[in-house]
C-alpha cells in the first residue's frame, strides 16, 4: 500500500516537474512572446524579488484576508441558518425549495447591488464574499441536520436533553461531515470572489496585482500572483482536508 | 409470584403495587389501530417477556411503555404517574444497537453522554464510566468508536448507556435480535447476572419464543391485527437459569409447547 502510494506521489511529481520543463522549452523557444509568457525561470525571480521587498507579501496577506473573512462570516451564518431551517421538518420543507432557487444564481449577478450599496470597499467585498460562500455551506448544514438518525433524537428525549444539549451533541456532530465539506467548497468560492472584488474594486491583494502587472506588461509578475493564489488555493484545501480528517476520525476508522 | 421472589429479593408491599401499568390502551397509527385494548401490570423488579408473530405491535407496545408513544384512548402510568413523556427512570435499549449509539463518540463517551445528562460531575465520570464498561464486559474497549466494535460489542455499549440512566425498568426491544447464537446465549447470561444486581424492572420483546422462557418471570403474547393479549404465562423456572439444564427441564419444554401453538394459532 505505502509503496504504491509513494509511487503515486514520485509520478505527480516527475508530471509537475516535466510540466514546469516544457513551460520552459516554450518559453526559451520564444514559441509565444516572452511579453505575454515569462519562463519559469523568470516568474520565479520576480515570486522572489516581491517577497524581499515585501510587496508580495502584503499582496498575499490583503488575498487571505478577504477570502478568510468573507469566509468567517459565510460560516457563521450559514451554519446558524442551516442548523434552524435544517432541524425543523417544516421550515425545511418550505424553506429548501426557495434555497434551491437562489442558489444557482450567479453571484456575479449581485456584484452590481453590493456596489451600490457599499461602494468600492472592503466592505463589498466582505458582503460578495459571503453571500458566495454561504451557499455550500447552507445548503450542506440544511442537509446535515435533516439526515440526523431519528433513533438519536430519541435517545435524547429518553435522557432528557435540553435542546441545547441536544443541538451541541446530537445534531452538530452529527452533520459535521456535511459541514465540513461544505465549508472546504466554500474556501475555493472565497478565494475566486476575493480575487474578483480586488480586481472590481481595487482593494490590495493578489487580484489587484495581477490586474496592475497586466496592464503594465509585466508578464512575470503576472505570473508570480498567479502562481501565488494557484498555492493559496492548494494549501488552503490541503489545511482543510487535515482538519477533516482529524475530526472526522470516528468515520474512516474501520475494523 | 413466586418466580419474583425467587430472583431477587422485594418486600412482599411492593408486589402488591404495579410499576408499569397498562389500563385499557388503544392506540392508532396512520388511522389503524394497531395496539387495542390492552391492560397490563408489571410489578417492581418483575422480568416480563413480549412476544408475537412479526408486526404484531411488540415494538409499539414497548413504545408505549416507554413514553415515546400516547395511546389514542385509555392510559400509561409508571409508579402510578401517568407517562406523558420518556422519563430518565426508564431506558430503552433500541434493537438497531448501530443507530442508537453516537458513532462520532468512543464507548466511554457514549456512556459519558448518559452521565452528563444526568448531572454527574465530572471528576466522577472516569470511574463509573470504568465501572459500567467492566459490567457489559467491555473493560478494554473504552477508547474504541462504535465503528471499530462487533455487533455484540455495540450491543453491550448500549445496554451500558442504559445502565448509567439508573433505571427503574428496563425496555429491550428484540437487543439480541440480530446477533448470532453464541454471542446471543452469552449476552443472555449477562443480561441475567447484571439485572439480578439492579433490581430493575425489565419489558424484553423478543420474537426467540426460548428466549423469552429463558429469561422471564412471565411471558405475554400478542395477537395480530390489531395488537392485543392473547396469553400471560407465568415462568415458574428455577433461577439461577443456565443454558443446558434449564432448557432441558420438562417445565420448559412444556412452555416452548404452549408459546409455539400460541403463535400458530395466532398467524392462522
Ligand atoms: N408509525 C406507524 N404508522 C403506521 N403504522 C405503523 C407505525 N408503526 C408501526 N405500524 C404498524 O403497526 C404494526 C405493528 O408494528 P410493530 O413495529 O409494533 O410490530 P412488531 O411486533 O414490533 O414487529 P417486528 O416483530 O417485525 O418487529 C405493523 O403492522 C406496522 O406496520
Ligand atoms: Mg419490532
Amino acid at each position: 500500500m505505502n509503496w504504491a502510494l509513494t509511487l503515486w506521489r514520485l509520478a505527480s511529481f516527475a508530471v509537475a516537474a516535466g510540466l514546469i520543463a516544457l513551460w520552459q522549452l516554450i518559453a526559451n523557444l520564444k514559441l509565444v512572446s516572452p511579453v505575454f509568457l515569462p519562463g519559469p525561470d523568470r516568474a520565479w525571480a520576480a515570486l522572489m524579488r516581491g517577497f524581499s521587498n515585501g510587496t508580495l507579501l502584503d499582496k498575499t496577506i490583503g488575498t487571505l484576508e478577504h477570502m478568510f473573512y468573507g469566509w468567517l462570516v459565510a460560516s457563521v451564518v450559514g451554519i446558524a441558518l442551516g442548523a434552524m431551517i435544517g432541524s425543523s421538518r417544516a421550515m425545511r420543507s418550505y424553506v429548501a425549495p426557495s434555497l434551491e432557487f437562489l442558489r444557482p444564481l450567479p453571484v456575479s449577478a449581485i456584484i452590481p447591488v453590493a456596489i451600490a450599496l457599499f461602494g468600492l470597499t472592503q466592505g463589498m467585498a466582505l458582503f460578495v464574499i459571503a453571500f458566495g460562500a454561504i451557499w455550500p455551506m447552507l445548503l450542506a448544514t440544511v442537509h446535515g441536520f435533516g439526515a440526523v438518525e431519528p433513533r438519536l433524537y430519541e435517545v435524547a428525549r429518553s435522557l432528557h436533553m435540553s435542546r441545547l444539549a441536544v443541538i451541541f451533541k446530537i445534531a452538530l456532530p452529527s452533520a459535521s461531515p456535511d459541514i465540513i465539506s461544505g465549508m472546504r467548497l466554500s474556501l475555493t468560492v472565497s478565494l475566486i470572489l476575493a480575487v474578483v472584488c480586488e480586481i472590481l474594486a481595487g482593494l490590495d491583494g493578489l487580484g489587484h496585482w495581477v490586474l496592475l502587472s497586466a496592464r503594465a506588461f509585466r508578464s512575470a509578475d503576472l505570473f508570480a500572483g498567479v502562481i501565488l493564489l494557484g498555492v493559496i488555493g492548494y494549501v488552503t484545501a490541503l489545511a482543510m482536508s487535515m482538519i477533516e480528517q482529524r475530526l472526522l476520525r470516528w468515520r474512516t476508522s474501520g475494523h | 409470584m413466586t418466580s419474583i421472589a425467587l430472583r431477587k429479593d422485594i418486600p412482599s408491599a411492593e408486589l402488591e403495587k404495579s410499576q408499569i401499568a397498562f389500563s385499557h390502551v388503544t392506540l392508532d397509527l396512520g388511522g389503524k389501530t394497531i395496539i387495542e385494548n390492552v391492560s397490563l401490570d408489571v410489578k417492581p423488579g418483575e422480568f416480563l417477556c413480549i412476544i408475537g408473530a412479526s408486526g404484531c405491535g411488540k415494538t409499539t407496545a414497548l413504545r408505549l411503555a416507554a413514553g415515546l408513544y400516547q395511546p389514542t384512548s385509555g392510559h400509561v402510568s409508571f409508579d402510578g404517574e401517568p407517562m406523558r413523556a420518556p422519563r430518565r427512570d426508564v431506558a430503552i435499549v433500541f434493537q438497531d444497537y448501530g443507530k442508537a449509539l453516537l458513532p462520532w463518540r468512543t464507548a466511554a463517551g457514549n456512556v459519558a453522554l448518559a452521565l452528563e445528562t444526568i448531572g454527574m460531575p465530572k471528576a466522577q465520570r472516569p470511574a463509573r464510566i470504568d465501572e459500567l464498561l467492566k459490567k457489559v464486559g467491555l473493560p478494554n474497549h473504552a477508547a474504541k468508536y462504535p465503528a471499530e466494535m462487533s455487533g455484540g460489542m455495540q450491543q453491550r455499549l448500549q445496554i451500558a448507556r442504559c445502565l448509567a440512566q439508573e433505571p427503574k425498568a428496563l425496555l429491550m426491544d428484540e437487543p439480541f435480535g440480530a446477533l448470532d447464537a453464541m454471542t446471543r446465549q452469552g449476552l443472555q447470561d449477562e443480561v441475567l447476572s447484571l439485572l439480578d444486581a439492579s433490581k430493575a424492572t425489565v419489558i424484553f420483546v423478543t420474537h426467540d419464543l426460548e428466549e423469552a422462557i429463558y429469561l422471564g418471570d412471565r411471558v405475554v403474547g400478542l395477537l395480530p391485527h390489531p395488537g392485543r393479549i392473547g396469553i400471560d404465562l407465568p415462568i415458574n423456572l428455577p433461577r439461577p437459569r443456565d443454558q443446558l439444564t434449564t432448557r432441558e427441564n420438562p417445565e420448559f419444554l412444556r412452555l416452548r409447547r404452549e408459546l409455539f401453538d400460541f403463535i400458530k394459532a395466532s398467524e392462522a
